[in-house]
């Protein structure tokens, strides 16, 4: 193999792979090779001055068996592999719209879950909760986000 | 299309794009119940964050407890009690149970048929008086605690379990029968929505969806927790793909959990129902280090908790892999050239509850 | 109300039409979370709704006269709610169904959840519970009913 893989256990036993973000998207990609045809989740870790990054994938033919890729982030981009998964699209998707990581090559990197035009990305730590933002939507039913209490709930 | 509409399942809103009544693109805007409960979590020690994970899978509260436990009690080094493990499955199959019964009333109510919606739910409030008496909730049970349970069975509760599965049965039979003999739902669900096995794995579809498109995946068999391997069912697929397979195979589903309940009941040994470690006094007091990755089988699906201890009382970060939120991402796959009555047909089979898919 | 002596009722006008919008309340489908299963229990066999006159959950704002917002009402939905409470004709009527409708409930740290729905739209009953029972809800309906059969809901 042309990049380093290294290999541990788990705290729970799980199989664990630690791969440098350079050489990741080629670890996927031969993975789904391998018949690793199931992504299960992707997590985001906030560790403040680091991102990680968990892939929790899955092999159909030997029982669902599975596997933890891992990978750190310290500028918050990332290569996406919604081209190797249709499932890591929304699974991306929801990462950006919580956490801010940015997948590159995604094909519709856009918030899920929150309205659009929401600022900050509320499951990082330094995201403040004492700000409220609140959301009204114009006629044609886009959101709209504002810290004015007045415009909108 | 949405968000309240009555054949969304909650505040699903999709932006259709039609040709005359074809359906050409759906796009599923979802986040109308995104309640924040991953950061409030964060915020709390970890025996409080249960009450977050029944209001997850709101009709089905049992099945994400201990999606929870599982991944909780790994980080924390606390083992459940034997006696507990039997009766986390006993509560477990209950809530399978009443989860699918919601899930036929409203699929009925999604075809039109107002009938079924009333002998489902009957069913339904006898498991949840059941579950009245045993932990004095309904439907948010909160039952369940780290390293144990709230309270403990009695053989009156067994007995009364007992007697109601003596019953369900045929209830349920009749029931289904409704479904089952009806021409007109027979036509509205064959050949509705097919489902191939590689675009279902590549999409991340886990559950009944799964199983009815042919790939015997069940958590419960694959990687078992708890005690399931000690129980012997049977993993229903079916070959069919289409939206009454997916009825099928929710319905055996059933009536296998009332096979495991049956055996279960009789072989709940005696002992404690909580672990010493984790006594109430000592629960907030609990430290994690690392991290854990649990699966479980809930009725939607692979349920899975990804939680982060960094040696405080509360969790670092906790994520949840929601299998409702997958399974509704195959929903544009699935309604390509449809008529829009099919596409409520293939939505309502997907078995959406929207705490689970926003959180 | 006053019975007279030959066998017939005399009353106002109004009071008659009180009493039939107090017993034929037509509620609107807002479930939004887990209170919604509650309601739809409510509606379903054991704890039949329709013996209130509330049988009929309609599906259309324009039909109905009574919104029970049932479930956690999220920032992004707000102005959704306020659009389809506009859209009901008068008399209309609301009731803000479980904790977190009423102040936030379980979810009031967070970031997304409204905090409470009178911020968004007058409320005539709260009925408190997470969820509350059907019970409860039945309860809430018949405090309804006694309100419109005094007049207080004007």
């Amino acid at each position: 193999m042309p990049y380093e893989v290294k290999e541990e256990k788990g705290k729970d036993g799980r199989k664990v792979f630690l791969i440098q973000k350079e050489n990741f998207l080629e670890l996927m990609t031969d993975l789904r090779k391998q018949g690793y045809d199931h992504l299960s989740l992707i997590t985001a870790v906030d560790f403040r001055d680091r991102i990680e990054l968990v892939y929790h994938l899955q092999k159909s033919e030997s029982n669902f068996e599975l596997l933890t890729v891992r990978t750190v982030t310290y500028d918050s981009t990332i290569d996406s592999v919604s081209s190797i998964w249709e499932s890591a699209n929304w699974d991306e998707r929801e990462q950006y719209d919580m956490m801010g990581v940015v997948f590159k090559g995604h094909p519709n990197l856009k918030r899920i879950l929150l309205p659009e035009g929401w600022v900050g990305y509320p499951l990082r730590k330094d995201y403040d909760l004492s700000k409220n933002q609140y959301v009204n939507m114009d006629d044609e039913g886009n959101d709209r986000v504002s810290f004015d209490p007045g415009d909108g709930w | 299309m949405g968000p309240q509409h009555p054949s969304t399942h909650g505040v699903l809103r999709l932006k259709l794009l039609l040709d005359g009544e074809t359906v050409k693109n759906v796009e599923p805007v979802i986040g109308y119940l995104h309640r924040n409960a991953e950061k409030i979590c964060e915020l709390d020690y970890y025996c409080d964050s249960l009450i977050y994970f029944d209001r997850m899978d709101y009709v089905a509260a049992m099945n994400m407890e201990i999606g929870y436990l599982e991944a909780a009690e790994k980080l924390l080094a606390i083992e459940p009690p034997e006696r507990v493990k039997w009766i986390r499955v006993v509560m477990a199959e209950l809530n399978r149970l009443a989860s699918h019964l919601v899930w036929a009333g409203a699929f009925g109510l999604d075809l039109g048929m107002l009938t079924p919606f009333f002998y489902f739910f009957e069913e339904r409030e006898k498991i949840l008086n059941l579950f009245t008496e045993i932990c004095g909730s309904r439907q948010e049970t909160n039952y369940m605690s780290i390293g144990g349970v709230y309270q403990d069975f009695n053989d009156k509760i067994i007995f009364k379990i007992k007697q109601f599965l003596k019953q369900f049965p045929k209830k349920m039979e009749e029931a289904y029968s409704l479904f089952i003999k009806n021409d007109i739902f027979i036509s509205r669900t064959k050949g509705i929505g097919i489902l191939e096995p590689e675009v279902a794995l590549s999409y991340g579809v886990t559950g009944p969806m799964l199983r009815a498109s042919g790939v015997p995946y069940d958590v419960r068999k694959d990687a078992p927790y708890l005690v399931y391997d000690k129980l012997n069912f049977d993993v229903p697929i079916s070959r069919g793909k289409d939206v009454l397979a997916r009825c099928i195979v929710r319905f055996e589903e059933m009536r296998q959990s009332v096979k495991i309940l049956n055996q279960a009941l009789d072989k709940i040994p005696d002992g404690p129902y909580f672990n010493p470690k984790a006594k109430k006094s000592l629960m907030i007091r609990l430290r994690g280090e690392g991290d854990v990755y649990a699966r479980t089988e809930s009725p939607k699906g692979e349920f899975g908790v990804h939680l982060v201890g960094d040696g405080t009382v509360k969790p670092y970060r906790l994520h949840v892999r929601s299998p409702a939120f997958k399974n509704l991402s195959i929903l544009p796959y699935l309604s390509r050239d449809v008529l829009i009555a099919d596409m409520v047909a293939i939505s309502g089979s997907i078995d959406l509850v929207f705490g689970e898919v926003d959180r | 109300m006053k019975t007279g002596d030959a066998g017939f009722i005399t009353t106002t006008l109004e009071n008659v039409l009180e009493w039939g919008r107090s017993n034929s309340i037509w509620p609107f489908t807002f479930g939004l979370a887990c209170c919604a299963i509650e309601m739809m229990a409510t509606q379903a066999s054991r704890l039949d709704i329709s013996r209130f006159g509330s049988e009929v959950f309609r599906n259309s704002p324009r039909q109905s006269d009574l919104m029970i917002v049932s479930g956690t009402v999220t920032k992004k939905m707000a102005p959704r709610l306020k659009r389809l409470y506009d859209e009901m004709p008068y008399p209309k009527y609301v009731i803000a169904m479980g904790v977190c409708v009423i102040q936030g409930g379980p979810y009031n740290q967070g970031y997304s959840v409204v905090m409470g729905v009178d911020r968004v739209v007058p409320v005539d009953v709260y009925v408190p519970g997470c969820p509350p029972t059907p019970e409860a809800l039945t309860h809430g309906i018949m405090l309804l009913q006694d309100k419109i059969r005094k007049r207080e809901g004007k």
